[in-house]
């Protein structure tokens, strides 16, 4: 087996078994194979070796290998599309069970009136006009006097309103208290009313 | 040299790097699934028998880990096999510290792929792997690469970190020892 005097057209035998050539050069190599019997000995032998070397090596489990790989979003430390990271879930859920029962019981307690009676309960975080301050609960001491407030449902409320209100619980560092709060409800009357 | 094969083929990998960044776990599969088996191929030349696949797997694992800094001043594929390289290296110096045992000489290089040749009936196919195993480890890399999976020298060079040239020459001279070792008694 001897070598072709033509380095260059050798050179690209291998790019001409892979078919990776322009389709100019390749054309180039077959008219030259045609005429080379040195090259096309040449040829065979890398169509051999690259046979063997695929002969020789096992099938590889795409679906295993990916299913190790890390998440995009562990990597580009962004969250995947469509998840909500799971650190998160918890606090939305947390927020979405507040705003129910928040928003329930307003809506519970509105009057034909004009709703300007209201009970408050332990979970309510609305702020107290001042008259009835000296019987607001722990919660509506601690409570910031705006944008905490509430006048629908979940379904009213966007993804984006939730995330706002979660940031908004998160300013808020309030720890549960040793002491359960009496279960007895305080009816504030808005104006001069007496608190039972 | 103009190749708008070996273009469209990088111009695909980095459209599916962008989707799995942002999100598309599908993106993983198809880029996995396009460069797996020359990557277990590329072991398989390293003399790598058992545990090509967790090698292989080790390989998208680091790759993906760093993807965000990846260049493409070269070939997905080019540094995958740059990653595997070097993992197949770490392992056999581990192999090597634990049997106590100095650097793999050609001797131990041949013995193994002989004991495979045992199994094999083409009487040309046995010459080929003895004449391919009788090649320096960087002859067998370049080689491999070169005839394996049609690299250019130029991401040859990277993967073996040596020159375009050098590489080149790398190619000839082992191609020349296996038509030698083919054509002798």
């Amino acid at each position: 087996m001897t070598d072709c005097p033509n380095g260059l057209m050798r050179d690209q035998l291998p790019e001409y078994v892979h078919g990776v050539l322009s389709a100019a050069d390749a054309a180039r190599v077959a008219a030259h194979l045609e005429e080379c019997g040195d090259c096309r000995d040449e040829v065979a032998l890398l169509e051999t070796v690259r046979a063997d070397a695929e002969g020789r090596t096992p099938h590889i489990n795409v679906a295993a290998i990916v299913s190790a790989l890390p998440r995009p979003s562990a990597v580009t430390g962004r969250p995947a599309s469509g998840r909500i990271r799971s650190t998160r879930a918890w606090q939305f859920a947390a927020a979405a069970t507040l705003v129910l029962a928040v928003g329930s019981s307003v809506l519970w307690q509105r009057s034909p009136e004009g709703a300007t009676q209201r009970v408050a309960d332990s979970s309510q975080v609305l702020p107290t006009p001042a008259s009835t301050a000296p019987v607001a609960t722990a919660a509506e001491q601690v409570a910031p006097t705006e944008g905490m407030m509430f006048g629908g449902g979940l379904s009213d409320l966007s993804l984006n309103d939730l995330e706002s209100l979660l940031g908004q619980m998160d300013s808020v560092r309030t720890l549960p208290s040793s002491q359960p709060e009496s279960m007895t409800p305080v009816i504030a009357v808005k104006d001069g009313g007496k608190a039972l | 040299m103009d190749n708008p094969t070996r273009d469209d083929g990088a111009a695909a990998d980095e459209a599916l790097i962008a989707r799995w960044q942002g999100g598309d776990q599908r993106a993983a599969t198809e880029l996995v699934g396009r460069h797996a088996q020359a990557l277990a191929r590329f072991a398989v030349s390293h003399g790598v028998r058992d545990e090509v696949e967790e090698l292989v797997q080790d390989t998208f694992v680091r790759a993906f880990n760093s993807l965000q800094s990846f260049r493409a001043d070269s070939s997905l594929r080019t540094w995958l096999f740059t990653i595997l390289k070097r993992l197949v290296l770490d392992r056999q110096r581990a192999e090597r510290r634990q049997r106590n045992k100095v650097e793999l000489d050609e001797g131990h290089a041949i013995d193994e792929f002989d004991a495979l040749d045992g199994m094999v009936a083409d009487e040309a196919l046995v010459r080929v792997r003895q004449a391919t195993a009788r090649l320096s480890p960087m002859q067998r890399d370049v080689f491999a690469l070169r005839v394996n999976e049609g690299l250019p020298y130029a991401e040859i060079a990277r993967v073996v970190e040596s020159t375009e040239g050098a590489c080149r020459v790398h190619y000839h001279n082992a191609m020349r020892a296996i038509k030698e070792y083919m054509t002798d008694d």
